[in-house]
């Protein structure tokens, strides 16, 4: 099956599950005419109309973009590992400190992106996490969470 | 008059003249690098500018476009990898000079070009900002919001193939801008009980998330670079002879670049691409093209530039940007509590003229910064390339973080990268969902307060002869894309067996 009627599927889904939550919006004393949900309301629908717009579109001409150019689930959960990476940074950064999970996140990428694990990756993750901490403490004064060391 | 010393007093009294150095500077090096887009480098620079001052601010952002828009053409030249889209098509000839020595000779001239183009860019920003931005100021609530409308029926320009992909784009963005307290009401709107999302999501997030870290996704399937030879690169600038014969190129490079510029959604490559057919149809030696011509990368060099200043027009004198580049450019306003369109003529005039005599700062900075940068830029492209990712990503999560001292706005840029990829994913453009989160707000705060206004009634949007005349060109440009999408199907379901 090709992307299209999937993307439709999940754009369909996405403006029921958008229309649901703006109708369960509180009706406030202030609220003009058109309301806090009139316009969400309105987009939804829009939505809607254009996600079954893209998946008649593409059954009749044909899907565009097929499995044949993906580039494979294996390389799209690698690319996920990025966020998750960053997720794991804004998990543990509050516990550990700012400097100490930036290195972390920094060894993590370097190796992750394909670098040999060698000394200087680990040199460099603590460099770069140093430079950085200079920069975003010292010199813009950014309050930056101490974690372990506050 | 007045304006001319209102742009020495803002680059006198304030940082703005190192600012467009360091920005040009930065802009060179992150154009280099393949993978960092103009719009990146600029997105990496947003979160550090927001302590600074907001003329030097605005310049240095401005300034990095100016940069990487050389920058991009010294890897296309060197490695035959374009460092940024506009630069695709100076690989042509540019490359082809390298390979028979003369790739110092294709990175002056693409300097020089740029200057030219710069320059030219500048004059058109400011020839035609100020008379645009004087109209709009008779603006009413109607017609701002007609002028929003106007601006997201641009998204029929950015939809690249596919219109409809476009406009679900286009509204994905106007339901994130929906999140936050409600502009009339103060009802909480789709914020499930987090105290974070009372104040909406920051255009500026979404946007480095979809630019930035999407770009980091992508990098982490795609295979390293090339490398480039330190020895073969000493920039040399063209002599009289050559100046004599880029000269026709770079005109048109110039006129093709204008057009292109202020026009959303066409940019620095279409320019570029166009301007290097236009050049070798009226060169006297068409036969050169492909074979290492000058002319070939004069013409395309010229038009990426001038577009840096022409897709600032529609942005200083509307508020709608037409460009990621000019997008992330709104983002830098937005962050200083600035509202680019006719009001910011008004209300912070020494922001604008700042600007422009910045971005004069940044083109000459781009020529002295140019002779000397090319080896620091070599060595940087020639770094293994998971070292520079991992510091981008780095840059990233903390520049976020320092917005607001915020982790949760750095998942929420982490989010906002996920959506950018599967945005990619499904071949949905990723500029008509800024468009949507920029303009959402314009739209939607403006179309409820007329109706308040007129007890609501809905012939006040075409009472207002502003608003009136806006619809209609919302509704021909719609139109001419829908006639436009159904073409294209047409040629699509004839070509399938």
């Amino acid at each position: 099956m090709g992307r299209d009627p999937v993307c439709a599927a999940l754009g369909l889904a996405l403006a029921v599950a958008y229309y649901t939550a703006a109708d369960a919006l509180p009706r406030s004393l202030l609220a003009d005419g058109v309301g806090a949900d009139g316009v969400p309301k309105l987009l939804a629908a829009v939505l809607a109309v254009l996600s079954i717009a893209l998946g008649a579109r593409s059954l009749l001409v044909g899907a565009s973009a097929t499995a044949a150019d993906d580039p494979g689930l294996r390389r799209h959960l690698r690319a996920l590992g990025v966020a998750v990476l960053g997720a794991a940074f804004v998990g543990v950064a509050p516990v550990l400190g700012y400097p100490l999970a930036l290195g972390l996140l920094v060894l993590a990428a370097t190796l992750y992106y394909g670098a040999a694990p060698r000394p200087q990756v680990v040199i460099y993750a603590a460099g770069t996490a140093a430079i950085l901490w200079l920069i975003f403490a010292r010199g813009l004064g950014v309050a930056l969470p101490a974690g372990l060391f506050g | 008059m007045a304006e001319l010393a209102l742009a020495w007093k803002a680059l006198a009294s304030s940082w703005a003249v190192p600012a467009a150095f360091l920005g040009v500077a930065w802009g060179i090096v992150g154009g280099a690098l393949p993978g960092i887009s103009p719009s990146i480098a600029m997105a990496l620079l947003l979160p550090f500018t927001y302590g600074m001052d907001p003329v030097a601010a605005i310049v240095i952002l401005a300034a990095v476009y100016v940069g990487a828009e050389y920058g991009g053409s010294i890897p296309a030249i060197l490695i035959r990898t374009p460092g940024t889209n506009a630069a695709a098509a100076t690989v042509i000839d540019g490359f082809e000079m390298h390979r028979q020595g003369r790739g110092g000779e294709a990175l002056g001239i693409s300097l020089v070009s740029g200057l030219v183009g710069g320059l030219f860019g500048l004059a058109v920003l400011v020839l035609a900002t100020g008379p645009l931005a004087r109209f709009a100021l008779a603006f009413t609530p109607p017609a701002y919001f007609a002028l929003g409308v106007l601006g997201l029926s641009v998204i029929a320009g950015l939809s690249g193939r596919s219109l409809l992909k476009g406009l679900i784009a286009g509204i994905l963005g106007f339901m994130i801008a929906t999140i936050g307290t409600d502009p009339v009401s103060g009802v909480a709107r789709f914020t499930f009980g987090s105290a974070d999302l009372l104040g909406g999501i920051r255009p500026i997030v979404v946007m480095v998330g979809l630019f930035a870290v999407t770009e980091l996704m992508v990098q982490v399937i795609e295979p390293a670079w090339a490398r480039a030879e330190a020895h073969a690169a000493r920039l040399k600038l063209p002599d009289w002879a050559t100046w004599k014969r880029i000269a026709r190129p770079q005109a048109i490079g110039a006129a093709i670049g204008t057009f292109e510029g202020v026009t959303p959604g066409a940019g620095g490559t279409i320019a570029a691409f166009l301007s290097y057919n236009e050049a070798r149809r009226w060169s006297k030696h068409p036969e050169e093209f492909g074979q290492g011509s000058v002319e070939g990368v004069a013409a395309p060099e010229c038009a990426n530039n001038v577009v840096t200043g022409a897709a600032l027009v529609p942005l200083l004198g509307l508020g709608i940007p037409g460009s990621n580049s000019a997008a992330i450019l709104l983002g830098g306003f937005l962050l200083h509590g600035l509202a680019p369109g006719p009001m910011l003529f008004e209300k912070s005039p020494e922001v604008v003229y700042g600007l422009y005599a910045g971005l004069l700062v940044a083109n000459f900075a781009m020529l002295a910064l140019g002779l000397v940068i090319l080896t620091p830029c070599l060595w940087l492209v020639n770094r293994p390339k998971p070292y520079l990712m991992a510091f981008v990503l780095a840059l990233v999560v903390s520049g976020i973080y320092a917005l607001q001292a915020s982790f949760f706005d750095v998942g929420l840029v982490l989010g906002a990268g996920v959506l950018g990829y599967a945005l990619r994913f499904f071949g949905i453009p990723q500029l008509p969902l800024v468009l949507g989160v920029v303009l959402g707000f314009l739209v939607e705060s403006n179309y409820r307060r007329a109706l308040v206004l007129s007890s609501g009634d809905h012939s006040v949007f075409v009472q207002d002869p502003i608003s009136l005349g806006l619809l209609v060109a919302a509704a021909a440009i719609a139109a001419f894309s829908l006639r436009r999408e159904l073409g294209l199907a047409r040629q699509e379901r004839a070509a399938s067996p």
